[in-house]
C-alpha cells in the first residue's frame, strides 16, 4: 500500500523557524520566556513573542514581527494588523512555512537515516516549488 | 531489493504534498508518520497494490 496527502504545515520547532527566518535574511532574536514586541502606536497593548524581528530590520514595516510559541506547541505569528498590508502578510508567512518545512522535513530524515536523492526548485505561475525525493532501502 | 521512494513538494503557501510509493504494510504509516512531522493532514488517499499494478498494465498494453 503507498500513500498520498496533501497536508499544511504547522510551525513547531523554534530551531527550524530560527533558521528559516534567517535564511530570509533576517536578524533574530530568540527569547525563551518571552519578550514584549515594539508597534507602531505606544498606546497599544504590548504583545509578547519568543522569537523576534525587530521592524529596523524590517523593510517598511510598522513594528516588529513574532511569533509567540502557543500552550499547544505551535508558534503563532504576531504583528501589527497594518504590516499584513505592507509585505507581511499571508505571502511572507507562506516563504517562511515553506523554508522551515524543508528545514524540518531534511533535519528529520537525516536523524533518521533516509536518504535525500534529489532536491529541485520547480518554478509555477504561483511561485516557487521546492521538490524532495528520498529513498529507502530496508 | 525494491527502491521505496518518499516525495514531497512545498508550495509557496507552505503547504505540502507528500506521496509514497513501493511501500506495503505497516512501513507505510511509519514513514508517513516521520514525514507529516506533526502538520495537518488536508487530504490523504491510500494507493493499493491493485490500483498501481493495474494502471501499469494498462499502461503496457497501451504501448
Amino acid at each position: 500500500m503507498s500513500k498520498y496527502s496533501i497536508n499544511q504545515t504547522v510551525l513547531r520547532e523554534e530551531k527550524c523557524l530560527v533558521e528559516a527566518l534567517k535564511e530570509m535574511g533576517y536578524e533574530v532574536e530568540v527569547h525563551p520566556e518571552g519578550a514584549p514586541l515594539n508597534s507602531y502606536y505606544a498606546e497599544q497593548e504590548a504583545k509578547i513573542a519568543n522569537i523576534i524581528i525587530r521592524r529596523q530590520h524590517l523593510r517598511a514595516a510598522y513594528g516588529d514581527i513574532g511569533f509567540t510559541r502557543q500552550p499547544d506547541g505551535q508558534f503563532a505569528m504576531v504583528k501589527d494588523e497594518l504590516d499584513g498590508y505592507r509585505g507581511y502578510g499571508a505571502r511572507w508567512l507562506g516563504r517562511v512555512q515553506q523554508l522551515y518545512k524543508e528545514k524540518q522535513t531534511l533535519a528529520m530524515a537525516k536523524a533518521k537515516g533516509y536518504t535525500l536523492k534529489c532536491r529541485e526548485v520547480i518554478e509555477t505561475a504561483q511561485g516557487e516549488q521546492v521538490r524532495l525525493q528520498f529513498a529507502v532501502r530496508r | 531489493m525494491h527502491e521505496k521512494t518518499i516525495t514531497i513538494i512545498i508550495d509557496e503557501n507552505g503547504s505540502s504534498t507528500l506521496d509514497l510509493e513501493g511501500f506495503t504494510g505497516q512501513g507505510c504509516e511509519k514513514v508517513f508518520d516521520d514525514f507529516r512531522g506533526g502538520d495537518v493532514v488536508k487530504l490523504e488517499r491510500k494507493k493499493p497494490a491493485y490500483y498501481t499494478a493495474h494502471v501499469t498494465q494498462q499502461e503496457k498494453s497501451q504501448r
